[in-house]
């Protein structure tokens, strides 16, 4: 009997990611998909801190992509320290912040491989367009991904397929290239009418975004922690801890050696409480509870002060004389009476 | 399915403290480890486990039998489908 041809998706559970999924699937091949856990995806942050600000709960898309197009569904954790080394020495560079989208998609295709090669699957596909995104997605980009990864001829593109060459499985017969797709570029209008083609009802919007290292206030604080320890003479590195931190609360650098997060919510509290370990720990005590902060570093006193007077502005007695605030460090326990920090001028020119 | 009409389970898995998405990597792990027909009881803290287990059974094939909100925690209960 003739072994079915079994193919690996790679989904995001976007649009694109999950018309490749029915794509390839409607032609018999036996699917499986798989996602990625980066440890940077906006959805699952907001979903850590207990939803959007509207109320709503983000919903898991790679799980509702593979539930719709039923299909199998592995995630995978790739979050750990060869992704992150990976982060901060980008052989390809980075995009318009901290993304460095080739080299991710590099790393998530080497994977991707393995898992193939575990599954004795016979390729690899993506939600991938031409044209669709600047850096990662243009032609010379999407061959050296293949050909970095280690994929040469058994990455497919299905939505883009009869724009680029053959691929091995299409050369072998098996998979249908007439029946794959020629789109390109932004637009998403036949990606939307081949949806309702499908009878694909729900796919998230806007498209794409998902990730954190794409935003530009969180590339800021990216780069700030990684300049921040080469200029106190350590190595340019970020730790699994920095990615939770960086997501949570507002950050100002008060100076190349300390630097101040402050809670913006009761989660957000709780989040950074879990963080204390290594850091000084603020909370405005009196008259008032709350804000909690972290302070990392070694700072000055008059650095102490100054975050201290931060923490006491951002907290609900922000408009009375005088706030005490906790100074928790190890075994070090001081309370600071201090006025809340109300030039705005000064606050923000230390927010990251 | 009736809380009180519930199997068993043949194996908890506690991902109290843990974070969406490793409740169901963790669920996929003791899936595998388990024989056809099992139960598996998995108690979770985060609420997005009660949209995330349905989805991830039915991709699966796995019967979903329950999930709901005890406490603080959440409880799914699904049985193991061969594929």
């Amino acid at each position: 009997m003739e072994r079915k041809v079994k193919a690996i998706g790679l989904i995001s559970g976007g649009l694109d990611s999950t018309l490749a999924l029915a794509l390839v699937k409607r032609q018999g091949i036996e699917v499986k998909a798989v996602t990625f856990y980066t440890g940077f995806c906006i959805t699952e942050t907001q979903r850590r801190k207990g939803g959007r600000a509207d109320g709503t709960m983000p919903q898991n898309e790679a799980l509702r992509a593979a539930a719709d197009v039923d299909v199998d569904i592995e995630y995978v954790d790739i979050s750990g320290g060869a992704y992150l080394d990976m982060l901060v020495h980008p052989k390809y560079g980075y995009g318009a912040n901290a993304n460095p989208c080739v080299d991710c998609r590099v790393f998530m295709m080497r994977r991707a491989r393995e898992i193939m090669e575990r599954e004795g699957a016979d390729f690899i596909f993506t939600g991938e367009v031409l044209g669709q995104r600047p850096k990662s997605q243009r032609r010379d980009t999407l061959r050296i991904i293949e050909r970095d990864s280690g994929l040469d001829g058994r990455l497919l593109r299905p939505l883009s397929a009869q724009l680029l060459k053959p691929t091995l499985p299409e050369q072998e017969g098996k998979i249908d290239r007439s029946r794959l797709l020629d789109i390109s570029g932004r637009g998403r209008l036949r990606q939307i009418a081949l949806a309702r083609e499908l009878g694909l009802s729900e796919w998230p919007q806007p498209a794409g975004g998902c990730c954190y290292l794409t935003d530009e206030s969180f590339a800021r604080k990216f780069f700030d922690v990684l300049d921040a320890r080469e200029a106190a003479g350590g190595e340019r590195r970020i730790a699994e801890d920095d990615v939770v931190l960086l997501s949570t609360g507002r950050h100002f650098r008060l100076s190349p050696r300390a630097k101040l997060i402050v809670g913006r919510s009761e989660v957000e509290n709780a989040l950074l409480e879990r963080h204390v370990p290594g850091r000084a720990r603020l909370v405005a005590k009196d008259p008032i509870l709350g804000p909690l902060a972290l302070v990392e570093g070694e700072p000055t006193w008059e650095e102490r002060q100054l975050a201290a007077r931060i923490v006491a502005r951002y907290g609900k007695g922000r408009d009375l004389p005088e706030v005490v605030v906790e100074w928790r460090e190890g075994e070090l326990v001081e309370e600071y009476a201090v006025a809340p920090e109300l030039d705005e001028g000064r606050v923000e020119a230390l927010r990251i | 399915m009736d809380a009180t009409a519930l199997p068993a389970p043949d194996r908890t898995l506690d991902c109290s403290g843990s974070f969406c998405p490793f409740p169901i990597v963790e669920t996929a792990k003791a899936v595998r480890a388990l024989g056809d027909g099992a139960v598996l009881l998995v108690i979770a803290t985060d609420p997005g486990v009660a949209t995330d287990m349905p989805m991830w059974c039915k991709a699966t094939h796995h019967e979903h039998l329950a999930t709901f909100r005890e406490g603080a925690c959440w409880k799914s209960y699904l049985r193991k489908r061969g594929r």
